[in-house]
């Protein structure tokens, strides 16, 4: 057994197609590769030459799953740009809409994809079986997300409704009310997600990561805020390529990024916690106690509890939100295009997501560059997995493969964003 | 919900209009949208199938229409019973993107939150190319699934009225 290779063609429940190739010798990890082979998508390509009201249409495109993260970051970074200033209840709605985003996604990825790798079962199918109420759960909290998406965003997925300068149109407050119903029922079910996550079992495992994530003055991050980290990182949105570089691997379609100085570090649920605990409302830190997770948890197989939280607080989010709502006097900003780079950085499910464009005097992209969080997670994938391996490689194949494969779901990748499926390989030689 | 509270029918045409045949869904259901008797809901979905799961909740008879994968000759109409037994895999389009219509069924099998009765027509494609229209053979079988399904609504209410 000390030397072995053990080989997956497709790893199931992640976002898009790539695979794992893990190589064992005498007894050690001698080689991980995360390899991505989703086709490239040529999405920065795409945008160059196309008008700047156009980039929400097409950057909604890039994620079936995360459509308003991109939205978020290219609505801000045009912004920027053009040197816009919003109207309070548009920054408001904007964060509502996010709020839909965060419960969708990640009740998505905590019952349907995540959960069944700690109860030992192949799937949700299997899982629904025995454990029904809380995939139950997380359809309701699932579609609760996505009311509130098709409200904002005129469809749940890939919506139509934001626009450079707001929305093209904004709800009444009867239309909010309906939804703040199903988001009180929401709340519930994610406080039950969250007491129900805390029971799975846990592996013992935890990294010395850098986490990386924004940070506002009084919010937990979502559209706005500085990007820092857990070793001292303190920048604007428009600093972000001098700090981060992105590089070509040979097994993988994605780039990865970097740290310019440092290397690989961690986006994501933990990050955000991690370096904004103090952000949240004290009754969401108080859950965060009951079910024993720490203010700084370094256990990736725990990140499915900073998951639960955070749907919690986006719960409770958008109904504060909705409870001080006043629709805007204008449903956007009128913009006025320049010749201009503007940047910005927003909190997708699964962490930071860069944008930059650069535009000529009539709002035509000249450049456009997009870092998608799964691309900034891809190095610590690969070390997690180097760790994850060597410490169970008493493990028979299979039990192997399988921690491996939930090693990867810790960080919920979404393959598709970063290439712009999961094939796992080890080779034990 | 009790049976006796359900709605009647909903019919569900799945897929996506620009995506070639994909489109054979939506194309049933707007052909049925003028055609079917009060009370017998019909909707499109694209995307994500879990939803369906909750569309479902209040209906006794459901039928779906969907493409299916290309296994014997464009056109063909394949008529599921989804209450006995699973969708094909052979038939069904999969996505590593969302969950599709197979896992989805299986999905409420499992939570026991299929509709009572559960229909599939499955029509299979020939090509599911961006922007592309309907190919000869599938616009041909439109019609006839169409029809097909208007005479099971028909039969489905005629025995709702008999229990009543």
């Amino acid at each position: 057994m000390a030397n072995r290779t053990i080989k997956v063609d497709y790893i199931a429940r992640v976002e898009g197609e790539s695979s794992l190739d893990l190589r064992v010798r005498n007894g050690a990890v001698e080689a991980v590769h995360l390899s991505i082979f989703e086709p490239p998508r040529f999405f920065e390509a795409l945008l160059r030459g196309r008008g700047y009201m156009e980039v929400l249409d097409i950057v909604a495109r890039i994620c079936g799953i995360c459509p308003i993260a991109y939205q978020m970051s290219g609505v801000h970074a045009i912004e920027d740009a053009l040197g816009m200033a919003i109207d309070a209840p548009i920054r408001a709605l904007r964060r509502l809409f996010y709020c839909g985003e965060w419960i969708q996604s990640h009740s998505l990825h905590i019952a349907m994809l995540h959960a069944p790798d700690f109860l030992g079962y192949p799937d949700a199918i299997a899982m629904a079986r025995d454990h029904g109420e809380a995939v139950e759960r997380a359809l309701a909290l699932k579609k609760a997300g996505n009311e509130l998406i098709r409200l904002l965003g005129g469809r749940e997925i890939h919506p139509i409704n934001a626009r450079i300068g707001g929305f093209y149109r904004v709800p009444n407050r009867a239309e909010l009310m309906p939804v703040s119903e199903a988001l009180k029922r929401a709340r519930d079910q994610a406080i039950e997600t969250l007491r129900w996550a805390a029971g799975l079992p846990f592996p013992e495992f935890a990294r010395d990561y850098e986490f990386v994530a924004l940070r506002h003055p009084d919010e937990y991050p979502m559209n706005e805020g500085r990007i820092v980290s857990s070793a001292g990182l303190d920048i604007a949105a428009a600093d972000y390529e001098t700090e981060f570089i992105e590089r070509q691997v040979p097994h993988s379609t994605a780039l990865h990024c970097v740290l310019r100085e440092r290397g690989a570090y961690l986006v994501g649920p933990m990050a955000r916690y991690a370096l904004n605990r103090g952000r949240l409302p004290s009754e969401i830190r108080a859950l965060a106690d009951e079910v024993g997770l720490e203010p700084v948890c370094r256990n990736p197989f725990r990140s499915i509890l900073v998951r639960a939280l955070e749907v919690v607080y986006a719960c409770d989010e958008a109904l504060r939100l909705i409870a001080a709502y006043e629709p805007p006097v204008r449903p956007f900003v009128p913009a006025k295009p320049r010749a201009a780079e503007g940047h910005a950085c927003t909190e997708a499910p699964r962490g930071i997501l860069y944008h930059r464009y650069n535009l000529d005097a009539d709002g035509t992209i000249l450049e456009a560059s997009l870092v998608p969080p799964t691309a900034q997670n891809q190095g610590v994938i690969e070390e997690d997995l180097r760790e994850v391996a060597n410490a169970a490689l008493d493990l028979e194949d299979e039990a192997l493969q399988a921690r491996c494969e939930q090693s990867i779901r810790n960080h919920d990748p979404c393959i598709s964003c970063a290439a712009h499926f999961l094939k796992l390989q080890v080779h034990r030689a | 919900m009790s049976g006796s509270n359900r709605s009647p029918v909903l019919v569900v045409g799945i897929g996506n209009p620009d995506r070639g045949d994909d489109g054979v869904g939506p194309a049933v259901a707007w052909r049925l949208s003028v055609r079917v008797p009060p009370g017998v809901c019909v909707l499109e979905r694209s995307g994500d199938a879990l939803a369906l799961i909750e569309d479902w909740r209040d209906f006794s008879c459901v039928i779906l229409v969907d493409a299916g994968a290309p296994i014997t000759k464009p056109g063909r109409i394949h008529r599921l019973d989804l209450n006995n037994s699973p969708l094909p895999m052979s038939l069904a389009l999969r996505s590593t993107h969302a969950f599709g219509l197979a896992e989805t069924v299986e999905l409420a099998r499992g939570l026991q939150r299929l509709p009572p009765r559960l229909v599939a027509y499955l029509i299979e494609g020939e090509q599911f190319e961006t922007g592309a229209p309907l190919s000869p053979m599938v616009t041909k079988a439109v019609e006839e699934v169409a029809e097909r399904i208007v005479a099971e609504i028909s039969a489905v209410l005629e025995a709702g009225r008999d229990h009543a």
